[in-house]
């Protein structure tokens, strides 16, 4: 059994000291896959001085050469040859480019595991039906959205009665239908199953400020759930802080904030990160996070903030390894009361979104920041 | 937020303000004409009362305080005056030829113009109002996303100061993606002043209805070009300062150094030669940590894209702490990786107008760094293939009182010119 696999059949997601050698290990057996079938990422790392041999413990990590995520946009680089490729998934970049990440099915087969390791952890498993409503997009052939797939993945954590869509597909693109799902958690309160909200945190807010306006206040049933997850996207300027949602979420659908839970991911770091009921977002046993600085890129001590470095073993179709994000970010070791002991990462932004002043032609769309986490 | 008729309404009662405005329009185009001395007056108070800090609470950032002073500067009376006489000159001042009856000609305002602003500058959609405010316009401002409210704030206290212009000055806050709403702003105007990227201003062509007048002010390209050099040490300092600067996020910012040569050798030395000075100037630049981050990240792809495809004729990345030099084989005017990663291309002058007419829709401004004798030769050359503006390297993203706004004078955009017999 590859170390990748010993990794994520683990079952506690937050064992991190009972799984750092293997996590190494299984970082090194995947770099070295990716040096010896990706000729991109070979020059990469050698033009960079480094040796997937000379990885032998948890700090050398930071030594091994991250790609940025923009990269992936403008790139096609694959470690797996075409036909061993089962699924690609594309970052949610509507305007600009956008990264297409493939999977082959070893690393569909060792992220199930982590997905409902993580979920029982936060226990998200129930075998109760629930209706579920979708603040994101409705399926279709053509949407390849890794967030349109996450949220459609999600509504098999419990059994679902019914799914209703906030973004529904129209004549060849996505309109937002607020009324129809309204229309629906109205009917859904109503009923003895729980319900489970799953989407972007924006149309969530957006409902939410639709049902304040009307004075619609439901009651949702015991055990139902908020899932928040896809960042705030175009709607970054509306961005409302945490605490403002959690309390529209308890006063107009009374649902407690520790059912609250937020999920980020992106598409070049498929591992899934849940938020604790204090709302940190701890690091699994599946990645690591490094925190490296905006000049120099070194990595920094923790509590210090830095573009954001994922790392993991879970893909084999593209060298994923090690990637540099464009969102700033800091990571925490304070104890958490949730009793998790791994640190925990706080999201502080994308680059750029809100420093970009331009009229050079282009440059805004360059500078869009579309991609990265989620 | 919504500014109309000089009060501020929430963002919840667009409908019904949408829905009055064409009978609030008609009201005030069939009063009497709005004095254009009424419009400089209220001008030349507000640029006093900017400059004396009495808006001082508004503008938090230090830079903002900046391009406000320059703008208040643009807005006194003489600084308007001058501009008026240079971009609408009297009509009748020329004597006819013989033969020819003379008739009256006059300006006058094209009526109902909209402003769809861009976010590139915090002052920007107040501005474009001011232009049409002092050509007798009533203006509709579309809010672009990023606006933090200065915009009307701004406005409510202008208005304060010149309540005789409250009919004139219409703000929303609609994003561009409400469809409807656009298209009810854009049914009632006369002139469209749109306001930035290829996307914005293809998206307001798509909306605006054959006979409206569309007034572009798309995002621009700048270069430097050199050929020799008058005091070399002194003019690559004055190119570098420039690039950082301006971080190269303005229209007229430097994208791509073009070297006068056909030959690559002299473009890697030109990089390894100009790199320690591009540093140095950027080291200087206080950057916020999302503009570093995002500059460095740019660097990093660059190099590690050069690394990927080594056999292939890439550029070449010359990376410094906190800029970068790219050498590149085609000669195109593209965009930079911006934040002082500057690229470097061969362009002999031969070929300044068939390469540089490729992209004759992004020209403005041109940096000229060459020995004096060429100069005017130069010019004439960068001029021809569709450039604007030429400028000494140090001075390309100035500002003058009077010149002229992407080879247009904007104020002549915004009104019609009447005959009278």
């Amino acid at each position: 059994m590859s170390q990748r696999t010993r990794l994520f059949r683990h079952t506690r997601p937050y064992d991190t000291d009972g799984t750092r050698e293997l996590f190494v290990q299984a970082v090194r057996e995947n770099v070295l896959h990716h040096d010896a079938h990706c000729e991109g990422y070979h020059r990469m790392l050698a033009a960079c001085g480094f040796s997937p041999r000379s990885l032998q413990t948890e700090s050398d990590l930071e030594r091994l050469p991250p790609l940025p995520t923009l990269l992936f946009k403008h790139h096609r680089l694959i470690s797996r040859p075409e036909h061993r490729i089962v699924l690609e998934a594309t970052s949610s970049g509507t305007k600009g480019s956008f990264s297409r990440i493939a999977f082959d099915l070893g690393s569909l087969a060792c992220g199930t595991p982590m997905v409902l390791h993580t979920a029982a952890h936060r226990r998200l498993l129930s075998p109760r039906p629930v209706n579920y409503i979708i603040l994101g997009y409705k399926p279709h052939r053509g949407n390849r959205m890794a967030v349109a797939r996450t949220a459609f993945g999600s509504t098999f954590l419990a059994p679902a009665l019914h799914r209703s869509y906030a973004l529904q597909y129209r004549d060849g693109g996505y309109v937002p239908d607020l009324e129809h799902v309204l229309a629906h958690l109205t009917a859904y309160s109503r009923l003895p199953f729980p319900v489970r909200f799953m989407g972007f945190p924006s149309y969530t807010y957006f409902l939410l400020r639709r049902m304040e306006e009307r004075g619609v206040r439901l009651m949702l049933p015991k055990h139902s759930k908020i899932m928040l997850g896809g960042g705030w996207k175009e709607f970054y300027t509306q961005q409302v802080d945490k605490p403002v949602l959690y309390e529209m979420i308890r006063r107009l659908l009374g649902v407690e904030e520790s059912h609250v839970i937020e999920f980020f991911g992106a598409v070049e770091h498929p591992i899934l990160y849940c938020d604790c009921p204090y709302h940190h977002f701890h690091i699994p046993i599946y990645s690591r996070v490094l925190i490296r600085d905006v000049h120099t890129l070194e990595a920094l001590p923790p509590g210090q903030p830095g573009l954001v470095n994922l790392i993991t073993p879970l893909m084999t179709a593209v060298p994923v390894t090690s990637i540099l994000t464009d969102d700033l970010g800091i990571l925490h070791e304070e104890p958490c009361p949730c009793g998790i002991r791994s640190p925990y990462l706080e999201l502080l932004g994308r680059v750029g979104l809100q420093d970009i002043r331009t009229c050079a032609a282009g440059a805004a769309q360059l500078l869009g920041g579309e991609g990265g986490l989620t | 937020m919504i500014l109309a008729n000089g009060a501020v309404y929430d963002t919840a009662k667009q409908q019904a303000l949408l829905d009055a405005l064409p009978g609030a329009l008609t009201r005030t185009l069939s009063g009497p004409p709005l004095p254009q001395g009424t419009v400089v007056e209220a001008l030349d108070r507000a640029a006093s009362l900017l400059e004396a800090g009495a808006y001082a609470e508004l503008l938090p950032d230090v830079q903002l305080q900046g391009a406000v002073s320059l703008a208040a500067r643009m807005l006194h009376r003489e600084a308007v005056t001058y501009r008026l006489q240079t971009e609408l000159p009297p009509l009748d001042a020329q004597v006819l030829p013989e033969g020819f009856t003379p008739h009256r000609r006059v300006y006058r305002p094209l009526g109902v113009l909209l402003h769809i602003a861009a976010g590139n500058m915090d002052v920007l959609p107040a501005y474009s109002v001011m232009e049409g405010l002092l050509t007798g316009n009533i203006n509709l401002l579309k809010l672009p996303q990023a606006d933090t409210g200065l915009t009307i704030r701004f406005f409510e206290a202008f208005l304060e100061l010149a309540p005789e212009l409250r009919d004139y000055i219409y703000v929303f806050d609609t994003p561009s993606t409400d469809l409807p709403a656009m298209q009810h702003l854009i049914s009632v105007s006369d002139g469209i002043a749109v306001w930035g990227s290829d996307a914005a201003v293809s998206a307001v062509r798509q909306l605006a209805p054959p006979g409206c007048r569309l007034i572009e002010w798309g995002h621009k390209l700048g270069f430097c070009y050199i050929s020799g050099y008058e005091d070399r040490t002194l003019e690559l300092s004055q190119l570098a300062a420039h690039i950082a600067a301006t971080q190269q996020l303005l229209c007229s910012s430097c994208q791509v150094i073009y070297l006068d040569t056909q030959d690559m050798v002299e473009v890697y030395d030109f990089c390894k030669a100009f790199l320690p000075v591009l540093d140095a100037a950027c080291a200087g630049i206080r950057q916020s940590p999302g503009a570093a981050a995002q500059s460095t990240l740019r660097r990093y792809t660059a190099f590690l894209e050069h690394t990927m495809a080594p056999e292939r004729e890439e550029p070449s990345v010359y990376r410094g702490r906190c800029s970068s030099l790219t050498a590149c084989e085609d000669a195109s005017l593209t965009l930079s990786g911006l934040y002082g990663n500057c690229l470097v291309k061969r362009l002999p002058s031969k070929d300044i107008v068939p390469v540089l007419r490729q992209t004759s829709r992004y020209l403005q401004t041109a940096g000229l760094i060459c020995e004096a004798s060429r100069r005017r030769a130069l010019t004439e050359s960068l001029l021809q293939s569709g450039v604007t503006r030429v400028m000494h390297a140090g001075d390309m993203s100035d500002t003058y009182l009077g010149e002229a706004h992407d080879g247009e004078y904007a104020l002549r955009r915004y009104v019609r010119i009447c005959d009278i017999s």
